[in-house]
C-alpha cells in the first residue's frame, strides 16, 4: 500500500460512522468464550464463517492449522487498516497514516531479521503485514536484498533512512541487529508526534494525548523490563522521548529503584487505570501481567477518549487498537489451544474491554 | 591348565608368586570397584537432579515459548529468534576421578543481557524475554546434564571393566592358579613318596643281598670246616 498525501478537509463524521459499524462487527466476549472452548480446527472453521472468510480461503492452499489462522489474521488486519485509510481525508488521514507506520517498522525489522538469518525471501515475505506506507515493490526488493547493507540502502528516502544509516555503524561493530531494530522503533515513535504545530488544534491535542499515553506505556514497560532483568543497561538509552510521564534523566534515576518507579506511576495520571497491574507487579514481580494491564489501560484510555470526543481522530485510533487486540486475542486462543492450554488459562491472557 | 605345567619346585614357586600378585591385584581392583561405585552413586544422584531440572526447565521453556507464540504471534517469536545467529561457546576440559577421565564442559555466552539478545528492546515485550530467559536456562542445564551424564557413562564403563577384571581374577585366574599349585604339590608329594619307597626298596634289597652274602659266607665257612675235619 502506498499512502497518499494528507490533503482535503477532515471527514470525521463519515469516518467515525463507518468506524462505528466496523467496531460493532468485532468479536465480543461471547465469541471469545465460544472460541476458547474450541480446538484449532474448530476455530479455523469458525473463522471461515466470519469476517475472516476471504483471507482463510485465500491462504488455505498455502498454510494449514494455526499458521493459517495467524496469517489470515495478519492479512485481514492489513485489509481493514487499508479500508480505514481509504475512508479518511485530511487530518485524520495524516494521524492514522503516522500511526500505521508501526507496520512499516514491523516489516523492515522482519526483513532485516530474515536477511540476517539468511531465510528464503518467500518466507520473509509471508511474515510481512501489508498495512503500512512502504510499497509492495520496495518490500519485495527488501526481502530479496542480499545483505543488511543493501537493505539499509534500499530504505533511503523513508522515515527510517537517516537513523538506519547511523545505526548501521553500530551494527557493524556489534554484529547484532539490536542497534538497527531500536533505531527503527525510535524513528517510528519520533515520527508519531514530529512536525505537529506548537499551537495544536483540538484534534491535534487529542492525537498527541493518545500518542503520549502510548509512548509512556512503552517507556514504562521497557524500563521495568530492563530493571527487572538485572542487566547492567542504562534504561535512558531505551527511553523514547515524547511521553509526559518521565524524561531520560528521570527514567535513569527511577530505574535503579523499581519501587520508586512504581510509586511514581501510581501517583501519575495513569495511576487509577494501572492500579491492578501495579499491585500484581508489587506482589509477584509479574511483568507479563503488568504488560497486560498496560494494554488494557491503553485500550480503555482510547475508548474513553473516543467516547468523550466522538467526532475526532480518537475513535479511529481506538478502532485500530481494538482491531489489533481482536487479532491478538484470536491468535492467542488458537495458539493456546494448539499448545494444550485450558480455557481458563487462555481467558486470563486475553485482553477484552 | 593345571596339567600343562611341569610339576617342579621352580614352577610351584612361580605359581605361588603369581598367586600372591593376583590376590593383591584382586584386592586392589575390588577396592577400586567399590570406590568407583561410591563415586558413581554420587554422580548418579547429581545426574538424577540434573535430569529432573532439565525436564522441569524444558516444561517451563516450552510453556514460555507457547505463551509468547500465543500472545506475540509465531511470526514475532520466530523473528526475534532469528535476530541472533551467534551460538554459545562450549569448551571441554578433562578431569580425573579415580583414574577415569571425565569431561568438564564450560559454556559461555549462553545467558545474555537484554541488549545482546539480537532483538530490539523497544519493540518487543516481556513475553519474548521470558521465553529467551527460559531457553537460556534450559541450555545451561542441558550443558551441565551433558557433563554429568557423560561422566556417569564413563564411570559405568570403568566399573564394568573393573568388575570384569575382578571376576576374571576371582573366578578364572586365581582358581586356575590354585589348581595348578595343588597339582604340583600333589605331584611333588607323590614323587617324594615314590622316592621314599624306592629308597626303602633299595635298602631292603641291599639288606637282603648282605644277608645272602653272609649266609653264603657262613655256608662256605661251614663247608671248609667240614672238609678239614674229614682230612
Amino acid at each position: 500500500m502506498k499512502l497518499r498525501q494528507e490533503d482535503g478537509a477532515a471527514n470525521y463524521e463519515y469516518v467515525t460512522a463507518r468506524i462505528r459499524s466496523r467496531r460493532a462487527s468485532l468479536f465480543d466476549e461471547s465469541d471469545y468464550r465460544k472460541l476458547v472452548r474450541m480446538g484449532p480446527d474448530e476455530i479455523a472453521r469458525f473463522m471461515e464463517e466470519s469476517e475472516y472468510e476471504r483471507e482463510m480461503n485465500a491462504l488455505g492452499s498455502r498454510f494449514s492449522g494455526v499458521d493459517l489462522i495467524e496469517y489470515a489474521l495478519n492479512e485481514n488486519l492489513g485489509k481493514h487498516f487499508d479500508d480505514v485509510l481509504n475512508w479518511t481525508d485530511g487530518e485524520p488521514y495524516g494521524y492514522l497514516a503516522r500511526y500505521l507506520r508501526k507496520f512499516d517498522a514491523w516489516n523492515v525489522k522482519t526483513a532485516l531479521r530474515g536477511i540476517y538469518s539468511e531465510s528464503p525471501p518467500t518466507e520473509i515475505d509471508d511474515d510481512l503485514i501489508e498495512a503500512g506506507e512502504l510499497s509492495d515493490d520496495l518490500l519485495g526488493q527488501l526481502v530479496e536484498a542480499d545483505s543488511i547493507e543493501s537493505a539499509v540502502e534500499l530504505l533511503a528516502g523513508t522515515l527510517f533512512s537517516d537513523v538506519l544509516a547511523d545505526a548501521y555503524e553500530l551494527y557493524e561493530e556489534s554484529g547484532i541487529l539490536v542497534p538497527l531494530e531500536n533505531a527503527i522503533d525510535r524513528a517510528y515513535y519520533t515520527n508519531l508526534y514530529a512536525g505537529l504545530p506548537s499551537d495544536p488544534s483540538r484534534a491535534e491535542e487529542l492525537y498527541v494525548e493518545f500518542v503520549e499515553a502510548e509512548i509512556d506505556f512503552r517507556n514504562l514497560r521497557n524500563a521495568l523490563r530492563i530493571t527487572l532483568s538485572g542487566a547492567d543497561i542504562d534504561p535512558a538509552e531505551f527511553c523514547i522521548s515524547g511521553g509526559r510521564l518521565f524524561d531520560e534523566t528521570e527514567l535513569r534515576q527511577l530505574a535503579n529503584n523499581p519501587d520508586e518507579l512504581v510509586a511514581r506511576v501510581r501517583s501519575s495520571t495513569y495511576g487509577e487505570e494501572l492500579e491492578d497491574g501495579l499491585d500484581e507487579l508489587d506482589d509477584a514481580q509479574d511483568l507479563v501481567a503488568f504488560e497486560r494491564a498496560l494494554e488494557v489501560a491503553l485500550l480503555e484510555y482510547s475508548d474513553t477518549l473516543s467516547s468523550r470526543y466522538p467526532l475526532s481522530v480518537c475513535p479511529v485510533l481506538a478502532y485500530v487498537l481494538a482491531k489489533e487486540r481482536e487479532v491478538d486475542n484470536i491468535r492467542a486462543i488458537a495458539r493456546g489451544r494448539e499448545a494444550g492450554l485450558g480455557p481458563d488459562e487462555i481467558e486470563t491472557e486475553l485482553v477484552i474491554t | 591348565m593345571a596339567t600343562d605345567v611341569k610339576p617342579t619346585r621352580k614352577n610351584l614357586m612361580a605359581i605361588e608368586d603369581r598367586i600372591e600378585l593376583s590376590e593383591q591385584g584382586h584386592d586392589t581392583l575390588e577396592k577400586k570397584r567399590d570406590g568407583l561405585i561410591m563415586e558413581f552413586m554420587d554422580i548418579l544422584d547429581q545426574a538424577k537432579d540434573v535430569r529432573q531440572n532439565v525436564e522441569d526447565q524444558y516444561g517451563r521453556a516450552q510453556r514460555a515459548i507457547n505463551m509468547a507464540r500465543a500472545m506475540e504471534g509465531d511470526v514475532a517469536v520466530r523473528g526475534a529468534a532469528s535476530a541472533l545467529t551467534e551460538y554459545p561457546e562450549i569448551t571441554t576440559e578433562s578431569m580425573n576421578i579415580m583414574g577415569v577421565v571425565v569431561p568438564q564442559i564450560e559454556s559461555s555466552k549462553v545467558k545474555k543481557p537484554l541488549d545482546e539478545r539480537g532483538y530490539g528492546v523497544l519493540g518487543t515485550s516481556a513475553r519474548i524475554d521470558e521465553a529467551a530467559d527460559a531457553y537460556e536456562e534450559l541450555i545451561e542445564t542441558i550443558i551441565l546434564a551433558a557433563e554429568v551424564e557423560t561422566a556417569m557413562k564413563e564411570m559405568l564403563e570403568e566399573i564394568e571393566k573393573t568388575k570384569r577384571r575382578v571376576n576374571a581374577l576371582e573366578f578364572t585366574l586365581l582358581p586356575d592358579l590354585y589348581e595348578g599349585q595343588e597339582y604340583i604339590e600333589q605331584k611333588l608329594e607323590e614323587q617324594e613318596r615314590e622316592e621314599i619307597f624306592r629308597m626303602k626298596k633299595i635298602k631292603d634289597k641291599k639288606q637282603e643281598e648282605a644277608e645272602e652274602a653272609e649266609e653264603a659266607a657262613a655256608a662256605e665257612a661251614e663247608a671248609e670246616a667240614t672238609a678239614s675235619a674229614d682230612d
